[in-house]
């Protein structure tokens, strides 16, 4: 693991970077402005997926709920008391995070697939919760007309974020900060103690690692961004529904993040932009959609198990003439 | 109170199901630990290919019956030939992944073939409805039980009683044991796949009898099933079948007090019994 960004990397990062801000003028439509902002969310949402199931190895299927749970705190604390997105987004956080740490007590105490299994059953639960219960979430209808917020304060210029541009750079920014968090997160002293979790659990406890407590930290801290992520779609579409729930969701993450090259960062950033624009692209085939999309996700994960990182690695080792095997 | 009967009987009859499915995917998970997230899909298959026979090539009910239930088991053989193979000894979270991945392939495969309309399987039965005992029941029902009832005597002769059954049992126990003593592991993971497959699609063709036959039924039950497993200890036979059961009756009586959460009383059993009995009810400490 380097501890410096080099050369190159700083020239692609200032590169991607320029792009990003340009951006909105380059593709111009408000439907690529629409799956950019979307592919954004996604990438919160993979990165953060990322604390648990790449770096701590916990294969968590309930991020979508976090997500969900986010969104309709969001919702909610806007419709009720005209909270705007500055404070829904701590508030969906902090919500997220405050459930898995309840859920936390019950689900880290198990392993493998029955922690696998429980995680599934809780996104379930919470489907279940924001169907039936119509007086707070009004079921299956859902709630709409969440607004993105207008930034005013005295002396600084007003800026109205209900224009698709306008919501572009708040979720760039949102997004730059959430990933940049989470980057110092996995590769701080709480990272590596993810990472001895992962690797072998009873070492790391006779090692002196509280592995209880890491693996709590690394489940609330996850949920925490998936909410955030959560209040800022919601405020995006202006609209929640049960549908949040649902499972083809969390699969979706899970594709990014495996796709990408798990435990990388990087690599769930990838997967996001690249997940959330080739479902888009392929559109084309209608009916067919989903069966390419589990088609190509079987292949991927069969051939090409550390993802693109990996795969990248592999074809520049080859070119570099490098024979020995290395990990990311 | 006068419904009390009708409530445990309607209980069983789901239960049933739900136990008919978990067996195929506790036997994959005993033997191969894949944790098949694609089990459901054989269920909706069997349920599929009875429809397919029966309702759209106007063969009766039994032959249709035997047809798809062989149907599903070679879908499973395939199935263990190439993919699960690939696949024995991978990561638990590649072979999650890639079983997802499965599944989602067949359902959306079934969606293009048969589309999303739910269909009915023709019952082979002329009579509508019968009372014993103040429950009210249907021949499609009990016909339901009484399989099920069969299918688990033969599954258990089967396993105490043959020489494929102790070598499944010993399989289950040690794996490298097992092969080092001269059992044939690869033709066992066939075998267990099959049957696995074909129960599983038996029950999707008796359940379609009496609800209906969607492509979203697979994913649902995958869930059930692995609900189920959960709650009778995963890997165990005996808590396959006690815990579909008990899944099917807690439901039925669920349904009592919120028709609403009827689906919930499932999930938050299973939180009790991780919480107070992590390895199910009749799961051995691992």
């Amino acid at each position: 693991m380097k501890s410096r960004v080099s050369l190159p990397s700083w020239l692609a990062l200032s590169v991607t970077a320029l792009i990003l801000l340009v951006l909105p003028r380059l593709i111009g439509t408000d439907y690529y402005l629409h799956i950019a902002i979307i592919s954004l969310v996604f990438v919160i949402l993979a990165t953060s997926l990322d604390i648990l199931v790449g770096y701590s190895g916990l294969l968590s299927l309930c991020h979508t709920a976090f997500f969900a749970f986010g969104a309709y705190a969001a919702a909610l604390l806007f419709l009720h008391f005209q909270m705007s997105l500055w404070l829904t987004m701590f508030a969906g956080g902090v919500f997220a995070a405050s459930i898995a740490w309840l859920l936390g007590l019950l689900v880290l105490s198990v392993r493998g697939h029955r922690f696998i299994i429980t995680t599934v059953i809780f996104a379930e639960i919470g489907r279940l919760i924001a169907y039936n219960w119509t007086d707070l979430t009004q079921g299956q209808i859902g709630l709409s007309g969440i607004r993105p917020p207008v930034f005013d304060l005295p002396g600084l210029p007003r800026i109205d974020f209900s224009s698709r541009e306008a919501y572009y750079y708040l979720a760039l920014v949102v997004t730059t900060t959430c990933v940049t968090i989470i980057w110092r997160i996995t590769h701080s002293p709480i990272g590596w103690r993810m990472l001895a979790l992962r690797e072998n659990e009873a070492l790391a406890e006779a090692s002196g690692v509280d592995t209880r407590r890491i693996a709590t930290t690394a489940f609330v801290s996850s949920a925490f961004f998936a909410g955030l992520a959560g209040a800022v779609y919601a405020h995006y579409t202006g609209f929640v529904s049960p549908d949040l729930f649902y499972f083809t969701y969390t699969t979706t993450m899970l594709i990014m993040v495996f796709l990408g090259g798990k435990g990388t960062i990087i690599g769930p950033v990838m997967g996001a932009v690249l997940f959330t624009i080739l479902p888009e692209a392929l559109r084309v085939t209608a009916n067919y959609r989903l069966m390419t999309f589990s088609a190509i996700l079987l292949v991927l994960v069969v051939f090409a198990p550390e993802g693109l990182v990996g795969l990248f690695a592999r074809i520049r080792r080859r070119f570099a003439g490098q024979g020995s095997v290395q990990d990311a | 109170m006068d419904l009390i009967p009708q409530y445990i009987f309607n209980g069983l009859v789901v239960g049933s199901s739900y136990a008919l499915i978990a067996v195929g995917l506790t036997a994959i998970f005993g033997l191969m630990e894949i944790a098949n997230f694609a089990h459901g899909q054989f269920y909706m298959l069997g349920a599929f290919f009875a429809y397919t026979l029966t309702r759209l090539l106007g063969l009766d009910f039994w032959t249709g019956l035997v047809g798809s239930v062989m149907g599903v088991m070679i879908v499973g053989v395939v199935l263990e030939r190439t993919l699960f193979r690939i696949l024995r000894g991978a990561s638990l979270s590649s072979s999650v992944l890639a079983t997802i991945a499965l599944s989602i392939f067949l359902e959306n495969l079934a969606l293009n073939v048969w589309g999303p309309r739910p269909q009915k399987i023709p019952t082979p039965f002329e009579t509508g409805s019968i009372a014993f005992a103040g429950v009210f029941t249907t021949p499609e029902r009990l016909l339901m039980l009484a399989v099920t009832v069969v299918i688990v005597i033969l599954l258990h002769v089967g396993l105490r009683h043959t020489q494929t059954g102790k070598a499944i049992r010993a399989t289950f126990q040690q794996r490298e044991a097992a092969a080092l003593v001269g059992i044939d592991i690869d033709r066992l993971y066939t075998l267990t796949f099959a049957i696995g497959a074909g129960v599983a699609g038996l029950a999707g063709v008796l359940l379609g009898t009496i609800f209906v036959v969607q492509p979203a039924m697979g994913g649902i039950a995958t869930l059930k099933a692995f609900i189920v497993v959960t709650l009778g200890g995963i890997s165990s036979f005996a808590g396959g079948i006690a815990g579909g059961l008990l899944l099917g009756l807690a439901e039925s009586f669920g349904a009592i007090i919120s028709p609403a959460y009827k689906d919930a009383v499932g999930f938050i059993l299973v939180m009790l019994v991780l919480l107070y009995k992590p390895d199910g009810l009749f799961g051995k400490r691992s």
